[in-house]
């Protein structure tokens, strides 16, 4: 059928050059495997899932790499995910160049933290930015989040635990719109975001304060955790 | 005095609606006297809720130290461990088979009913 080939029906979308929104790969398909060091690992080093693995990509096609997935070094999946939330209107040039910024900006205010320092600090001070970035979200992320479930016509918080990618979610989310609304008019988006991204390593700021508030209300209605049924 | 309550049948003779062989008809059903091929949606008897005492113990905790998170690396860890086991208990759990209260839910059964229908003419 046209749905299954992955086609818009004419009547629905006259000229379309840009690719349908609905193509879909058939679910033999196999993700793409993009790390270096797992293709350089001699034949002895494997286990025996990853034999099987191997010997099942030689018979499955594969789906095609997505340009934001990269082999190199330099390229970290949750920044690249922090990016495209801060994307606006599918401005990726910008995002990434604010990012890169925020980045720089870490590692100069931490340099200079360093050259201050006294002998005895210098090893305290941290100064990969990228460190920097996964403890600071780490921090943010909350540990319980609440939902509303409706019991007798009136809806409760009930206190809730959250998935992983949830948790990775509503740091980035709180992260972005905290320095998005709370700033000076003139201050950029990377000064205010390395600010809050330190701020944050070191368990202070707005976004942590977000957290422990969401906890308090959390722990405050406690008595409906049995509202749930997961 | 109220006027006295008479049964149903006494009030009808004595109004006349009997008479004239005017009987109320014997059996009218309005569907067929057969099983219909699904049952009604009842709502499913929910299971508990899981992780309770770790999270309670967890939540001592941080009214203790402020809700910082530093001190309270192990109950949050026992937590996520046991919110872990739980996720997982859910995948692996079956619906085919018999649920804890030893009933199907009510989707499964009309899906086993119209498999097998209640044969209402014979050909």
């Amino acid at each position: 059928t046209a749905r299954a080939l992955g086609y818009s029906p004419a009547s629905l979308a006259p000229c379309r050059i840009m690719p349908v929104r609905w193509t879909r790969y058939n679910p033999s398909y196999l993700e793409p495997e993009v790390k270096k060091e797992s293709h350089q690992k001699p034949l002895e080093e494997l286990t025996e899932e990853e034999r099987e693995q191997m010997e099942l990509k030689a018979v499955r096609p594969i789906k095609a790499a997505p340009p934001s997935l990269s082999s190199s070094v330099f390229s970290d999946p949750m920044i690249s995910k922090f990016t495209n939330m801060m994307m606006k209107s599918g401005n990726k040039v910008l995002a990434r160049s604010l990012m890169s910024q925020t980045l720089e900006a870490i590692k100069r205010k931490q340099l200079e933290k360093y050259h201050k320092a006294p002998e005895n600090e210098k090893e305290t001070i941290e100064c990969n930015p990228y460190v920097i970035f996964h403890q600071a979200l780490k921090n943010c992320q909350p540990i319980i989040g609440l939902s509303n479930i409706t019991r007798g016509g009136k809806t409760y918080q009930v206190p809730v635990p959250l998935t992983d990618n949830r948790k990775r979610f509503l740091a980035m989310k709180w992260l972005i719109t905290e320095c998005r609304e709370n700033k000076h008019r003139r201050t950029l988006m990377p000064e205010k975001l390395s600010q809050e991204l330190l701020l944050a390593f070191n368990n202070e700021g707005p976004v942590i304060k977000r957290k422990h508030v969401l906890h308090k209300m959390a722990e405050a209605n406690r008595a409906y955790a049995h509202f749930r049924w997961w | 005095m109220a006027a006295p309550a008479y049964p149903a049948w006494v009030t009808r003779w004595v109004s006349g609606q009997w008479r004239n062989k005017k009987r109320p008809p014997t059996l009218r059903p309005p569907r067929t006297l057969a099983l219909a091929d699904k049952v009604a949606n009842r709502r499913e008897q929910s299971t508990e809720a899981t992780c309770i005492t770790e999270m309670s113990v967890m939540m001592a905790c941080w009214k203790q130290n402020d809700f910082n998170d530093a001190p309270c690396a192990e109950e949050i860890r026992t937590f996520y461990d046991c919110v872990a086991k739980a996720e997982k208990e859910r995948k692996n759990q079956n619906e085919d088979t018999l649920s804890s209260r030893g009933n199907l839910p009510s989707s499964k059964v009309n899906k086993l009913l119209k498999r097998f229908p209640q044969i209402t003419r014979y050909v």
